[in-house]
């Protein structure tokens, strides 16, 4: 353990990305201490994420091409996925708690600290799962991408790594805006941004295939489209504007932006325990409810 | 009146007390489901997003093409929306319960019940199916309309296919009930759970109709219960399995199911031995 000496004066952002630091790493070691966990979620992540690859793999044994996409573009698309899942696992797991801690009152402490609510309930756990997919995810897109076909050029690449860390950005800006809803639902469960999550998952697949209705509900309303398949046309050159995808950094702000706004909104409806005067449900399990 | 009929009547309420003990815990069951009503429904809407993915992700593979082993689109969706009410069945609250209670050490008190715990959470999972059921076979009607309607099959083929679709409860049970013991091990169980939902819907045929997988796999998921947990009555209301081979996969059903629930009682033998509970 590094002794902090005598700490210096650290203000605005660079304070803000200390301490989040700081409450990632006391997570991280708690979590440590339970090893079996971590093999446990790792592994299913695997798990989880193969066997869609697998699905995947034996639909295209059947048709060369869905839409005009090709297995490995769509595989691509889908690493997009799973790369934005173990991110957002990994550092902004604590999200998944959200409904626990406001329906149990646990969010008074956080409200006394000098430190940002939004930023202490994101930094609140270290998803063990989010190794897994990572591993998982880079290792789906180092495959993908060195079947695409695409030359990469140096700004290429450039463009590639902004893209992919703005999607896994726009993933944790969506979750953030769903998670909010625990300021409004009764119950300490968190099924209803986890119903949003699985609606995210629909782009695992070329947004192509949907209708119309559900092509502009994953595009605008909840934009998970940016999270893999705009980025995704971006990287390879087709399958929509490219300039479409060039928007992903901004609409990563925008969820973020909507995130936060949304929170403080909750945040002024927020009365402590017993909120919206009602007892929570006995069953505790709820708060561990969260995705593979 | 003789003594002994006297214990015959004994014996007989002993038997129906207990029976009448787990009836009101399925009760019990379905009225908690019923109690929460929102939190059901975005449970539900979960998984009908993920039904709703495989709907139009087919549509596409049929459109450009891709067969599908004899499947056209209008049998894939009715294969997929069964699949999806069998998939909702012993959804996962029977583990959820026993995986927080064995982890809590609640499970202690479960122990010293008059009530054997199999057939309790056997009772619960069927009080649990009647609105699994109700409401994924709405959900699934209003997915049928709105995606142009679903062949019926004839009416010859639906005690068949009813007497399948019912063998899914206590097949999904054997899997669901010896997954949420494993907490006894691992105290994690949203893992374990994630893992298994994963490995059963894809070798149930839930999402991909077994007949695609490579032989190997294909016969993996045949032999092994998987088949029965979805894509044996999904495949008997399309009409793909009939005659013989029908009622040999519906008694292969009926055959995993006795088996699965004596391996699971010797599972949960083992498994209870495991239990530590701190302090009290």
């Amino acid at each position: 353990m590094g002794k902090p000496g005598r700490p210096r004066r650290r203000t605005g952002l660079y304070r803000a990305a200390w301490l989040y630091r700081r409450c990632l790493g006391a997570h991280l070691r708690s979590t440590l201490e339970y090893e079996a966990d971590f093999w446990i979620m790792s592994v299913t992540a695997v798990i989880t994420q193969g066997i869609g690859v697998i699905f995947l793999w034996t639909i295209f044994r059947t048709i060369p091409l869905i839409n005009g996409w090709k297995f490995w573009d769509v595989v691509l698309i889908y690493s997009l996925v799973v790369i934005a899942e173990g991110l957002s696992q990994l550092f902004t797991q604590g999200i998944w708690n959200l409904s626990w801690v406001v329906n149990t009152g646990g969010l008074d402490p956080m409200l006394i600290r000098p430190y940002s609510p939004v930023l202490q309930v994101l930094s609140s756990e270290v998803g063990m799962n989010g190794l897994g997919n990572m591993a998982l995810g880079i290792g789906l897109f180092a495959a993908a991408v060195s079947h695409s076909g695409v030359s990469w050029s140096a700004w290429r690449v450039a463009l590639a790594l902004v893209l992919l860390v703005s999607a896994a950005l726009v993933k944790i800006g969506l979750n953030l805006v769903t998670s909010c809803a625990a300021f409004w639902l009764r119950t300490t469960y968190s099924m209803f941004p986890f119903s949003m999550h699985r609606l995210g998952e629909l782009t695992r697949f070329p947004l192509t295939i949907y209708s119309t209705a559900v092509q502009l509900v994953l595009s605008i309303v909840l934009p998970f489209a940016f999270m893999s398949f705009f980025p995704a046309t971006s990287v390879l050159g087709h399958g929509a504007p490219v300039w479409v995808g060039l928007l992903t950094p901004a609409v990563a702000a925008y969820c973020l932006f909507m995130g936060v706004w949304i929170f403080r909104l909750g945040l002024r409806r927020y009365e402590s325990t017993g909120h919206l005067g009602r007892a929570c449900r006995v069953c505790e399990a709820g708060h561990l409810r969260r995705p593979g | 009146m003789t003594g002994q009929s006297l214990d015959a009547r004994a014996a007989g309420r002993q038997f129906r007390a207990p029976f009448r003990a787990y009836r009101s815990m399925a009760r019990m069951a379905l009225r908690s489901l019923v109690a929460y009503p929102v939190s059901f429904v975005f449970n539900l809407l979960a998984s009908a997003f993920g039904a709703l993915a495989m709907l139009y992700l087919w549509r596409a593979v049929l459109r450009n093409g891709g067969s599908a082993i004899g499947f056209d689109w209008a049998h894939m969706k009715a294969y997929l929306l069964i699949t999806f009410i069998t998939g909702s069945l012993v959804s996962g609250y029977t583990d959820y319960q026993m995986a927080f209670r064995i982890r809590q050490g609640d499970v202690a008190t479960d122990l010293v019940r008059p009530v054997d715990y199999q057939r309790a959470r056997f009772a619960e999972t069927c009080g649990f199916a009647v609105y699994e059921a109700g409401t994924a076979i709405a959900v699934a009607a209003c997915a049928a309309i709105a995606f142009g309607g679903v062949p019926v099959p004839p009416l010859r083929a639906w005690g068949l296919f009813l007497l399948s679709a019912l063998l899914v409860l206590p097949l999904r049970f054997g899997v669901v009930y010896a997954s949420g013991l494993v907490t006894f091990w691992t105290q994690n169980y949203v893992g374990v759970q994630a893992a298994r939902i994963a490995l059963v819907t894809f070798l149930s045929g839930a999402f991909v109709p077994l007949g695609l997988l490579p032989e190997w796999l294909r016969l993996t998921a045949d032999v092994l219960p998987f088949a029965g947990m979805a894509s044996t009555p999904a495949l008997v209301y399309v009409g793909h399995l009939t005659g013989r081979a029908a009622f040999t996969a519906v008694a292969a059903q009926a055959a995993w199911s006795v088996a699965l629930w004596v391996l699971a009682r010797a599972f949960w033998q083992r498994a209870s031995r495991q239990l530590t509970v701190h302090g009290g």
